[in-house]
């Protein structure tokens, strides 16, 4: 046992003193805040005044009201400057006249070239009441949120429009077509947790991606590891002196541990990054345009404050039995070969289900209690994956759960036995790289 | 400990194609320095690894210290430095040293205070700190060296200890051999350097394409050898002396160095006829000497001319 942990020191203190391991270690939650912050800074940035002409081709009240409520739009954000700035041009008869000339003065105001420039102009017509189709020129086009602003802002205009053309008192009309909302909280084990639907989808997603990296980077690790200590020929030392198998536990667990540190530096900064965390969330679940609106509010429901110390517990030991599982794997496969390259090609049967684990979060999301997420819960390839996510999103029977584990565990002894027979052969092989009947070899005659 | 303190019988091991080691048997006796002999190829470093359990034996039994359990069973008291060198390049010298112990099952503690005391012993107490990588290749042997006996081991394995180091750095540690094994521990190690076997150890086995060929301790192996061996260097007309020495009747073997030779009598011959006939030579005698046979002239003889040059072959396939 002293000397399981004198190689599970070395391999920890060893990799944690790197300079990759600091870097990466700074770099990740760097380039997350980049991804959640970016987004929201910059939509927040591009939503400056917009100065709009409303050419006019229609008579009557149809103008004003659309000026009106482009006019009266705000932002949720409040200290935000208003949206739109607007001037009317009475066009009706002469609609494309008027357009053209206006369009002449458009997309200079920024440059303050014109003092009068515009950054659009919307063109109302007798056909966009019939139609619903608005003439839109703009500098902004591209953007998708702003787009949708307008439409949004526009679409009760030439509602209520229609509506009093044909007679109909607009107000009724407006109560009867009312919105519908659905106000999403998770329910687990008959209380109300609190969590919406956004955030259990990030919670899921984050703890699957999380697990993936981690299996994809450190499980490599343990197996570039192996074929280093083959190619240096120190092997042979740690072979004489070591049980092959408490070398590769050793080295399982220190390299293993060294993920777990990375996680608990990275949970820290998160937690402190909690708000940011919210707003990306927002952003993962919600459609494009409410982007800025989730982003701009930092008050929604976290989706830190969903984890549950129970889900925390599962995730943890279903974590932890998942990277024995695949580092055992990885570390069989590295024995196998005596260079880095020949990995390449023998690496892929375990990489393949990692692959395939974080696919399956889109199908669990949308049934959790489906056939294929019971099933997999009990295939030691993607329960790691499917435990966790299924329990972050609905209550599961405890004997779910603990089959689940338990069919983990004896997952995790039964690789870890058979890759210490590969890997006891492999180890002080060297020559060519060994094929699978090689392996299939070695495990019966080990 | 009496009695052998590493005992192989009838041990054979085969690779893809051809037999590494045959039928090999042999007993190295505690205490003392122990020469694994033969030319490059002849299946020294495949026994050794055998011993160290690194590969298993198609036949036969290795017995270590009285019992068959496998070494690392016993890896507190062996230590071992393979012929492949290798150390972790970017752990610091100092770290590696105080793992490399406690791979042992030496305490922690021990190992680090050890190491510092080896390090300072061969002088790269300096060096503690740096990566094993900075190192020089001489240097990174001693670490090796250092690793191996560390632990303050009963037996010692050194496969080719020698190899690569500069005269000045082989005798420090032919020292630190010759003084371990002084204070009673048991050294085995392997070379095709007799020179060095025959200055250190006292007891020798020689083994050629796998098959033994000598054992014993070097004492009784000079004498089994038998014959009249005269050591001989001349100054002068090489031609005549060469011509002395291919006299038959005189002369059974030579060794031939050029402006020296080892020579073996023929039987019954006098070393007088000889050193008379070289006389007339003129060759200028400068040291005509009644020796014994020496370990590289036994080896020679033994191993023949050709299998000295056997190709190495030395891949190793599970």
């Amino acid at each position: 046992m002293r000397k399981v942990i004198a190689v599970i020191r070395r391999e920890f203190i060893e990799r944690v003193r790197t300079r990759a391991f600091v870097i990466s270690t700074i770099l990740f939650p760097l380039l997350m805040t980049m991804f959640t912050v970016l987004p929201a800074i910059l939509l927040r940035r591009a939503s400056g005044t917009k100065h709009v002409a409303v050419v006019e081709g229609v008579e009557g009240t149809f103008g004003i009201r659309a000026t009106e409520a482009l006019l009266a739009s705000r932002r949720r954000d409040t200290s935000a400057p208003i949206p739109f700035e607007v001037e009317r041009f009475a066009a009706v008869g002469r609609v494309d006249a008027v357009r053209d000339s206006i369009l002449s003065r458009t997309g200079l105001s920024r440059k303050r070239q014109v003092a009068d420039g515009f950054d659009g102009v919307l063109v109302l017509t007798e056909e966009t009441l019939v139609s619903g189709k608005i003439q839109y020129y703009g500098t902004n086009v591209g953007s998708i949120a702003e787009m949708r602003r307008l439409e949004g802002i526009l679409q009760p205009v030439v509602q209520r429009e229609r509506l009093e053309r044909l007679g109909v008192d607009p107000g009724v009309v407006l109560k009867a077509v009312g919105r519908v909302d659905l106000i999403t909280q998770k329910v687990a084990e008959g209380k109300l947790t609190g969590q919406s639907g956004e955030a259990t989808f990030g919670l899921a997603y984050g703890m699957v991606f999380i697990l993936y990296l981690t299996l994809m980077i450190y499980g490599s690790q343990v197996m570039t590891s192996v074929v280093e200590e083959k190619s240096s020929r120190i092997i042979e030392v740690l072979a004489s002196s070591l049980r092959p198998f408490e070398l590769m536990l050793g080295k399982v667990v220190g390299v293993g541990l060294v993920g777990l540190f990375q996680l608990s530096i990275w949970a820290a900064t998160a937690l402190y990054l909690g708000s940011f965390g919210a707003s990306f969330m927002g952003r993962m679940g919600g459609d494009p345009g409410d982007a800025a609106a989730a982003a701009a509010s930092a008050g929604g429901p976290s989706f830190l404050a969903a984890i549950s110390p129970a889900l925390v517990v599962i995730f943890l030991v279903l974590f932890i039995l998942g990277f024995l599982f695949y580092a055992a794997m990885f570390a069989a496969v590295g024995s196998m070969c005596s260079t880095v390259q020949d990995t390449q090609q023998v690496m892929m049967p375990v990489t393949l289900p990692i692959m395939l684990g974080i696919m399956t979060i889109f199908a669990l999301v949308n049934d959790p209690n489906g056939t294929l997420g019971r099933v997999i819960t009990f295939i030691p390839f993607w329960a790691p994956f499917a435990l966790p996510v299924r329990y972050s999103i609905t209550p599961l029977p405890l004997g779910e759960v603990l089959a689940s584990i338990a069919m983990m565990v004896l997952s995790v002894i039964a690789v870890a036995w058979v890759a210490g027979r590969v890997y006891r052969v492999g180890i002080l092989s060297y020559g060519k790289k060994a094929s699978f009947r090689d392996m299939a070899r070695w495990i019966r005659t080990a | 400990m009496s009695g052998s303190v590493v005992k192989v019988e009838g041990v054979t091991k085969r690779f893809a194609g051809h037999t590494a080691v045959q039928h090999l048997s042999m007993e190295v006796p505690a205490g003392g320095i122990f020469g694994l002999l033969g030319p490059n190829g002849a299946g020294k470093s495949t026994t050794i690894r055998m011993i160290m359990n690194i590969l298993t034996p198609d036949e036969g039994r290795i017995a270590l210290f009285g019992a068959e359990s496998a070494s690392r069973d016993l890896s507190e008291r062996i230590g071992y430095l393979p012929e492949e060198r290798g150390l972790y390049k970017k752990m610091r010298v100092g770290d590696h040293l105080i793992f490399l112990g406690e791979a042992k099952g030496i305490a922690r503690s021990s190992a680090r205070q050890k190491a510092g005391a080896w390090l300072e012993r061969l002088g790269i107490a300096d060096w503690t700190m740096k990566k094993v990588e900075d190192l020089s290749k001489g240097m990174q042997q001693k670490v090796q060296f250092i690793g191996a006996l560390l632990h303050d081991p009963d037996l010692l394995l050194l496969d080719e200890p020698f190899s690569g180091l500069d005269p000045v750095n082989s005798q420090v540690m032919k020292d630190v051999v010759v003084e371990l094994a002084r204070s009673g521990k048991t050294i085995l190690f392997s070379t095709h350097i007799m020179e060095q076997a025959e200055k250190m150890c006292d007891h020798i086995v020689i083994i050629a394409r796998g098959l033994k060929v000598v054992d014993g301790a070097l004492a009784d192996v000079k004498r089994e050898f038998g014959g009249r061996h005269i050591a001989l260097s001349f100054t002068r007309n090489g031609d005549r002396a060469a011509l002395v020495l291919g006299d038959r009747s005189l002369v059974d073997r030579v060794d031939d160095y050029g402006a020296s030779a080892e020579v073996q009598l023929a039987p019954g011959a006098d070393p007088d006829r000889l050193l008379r006939a070289l006389v007339q030579g003129d060759v200028g005698l400068a040291r005509f000497e009644v020796v014994e046979a020496s370990l590289q002239s036994i080896f020679i003889a033994k191993v023949g001319a050709d299998a000295a040059t056997a190709p190495a072959q030395e891949m190793v396939h599970a």
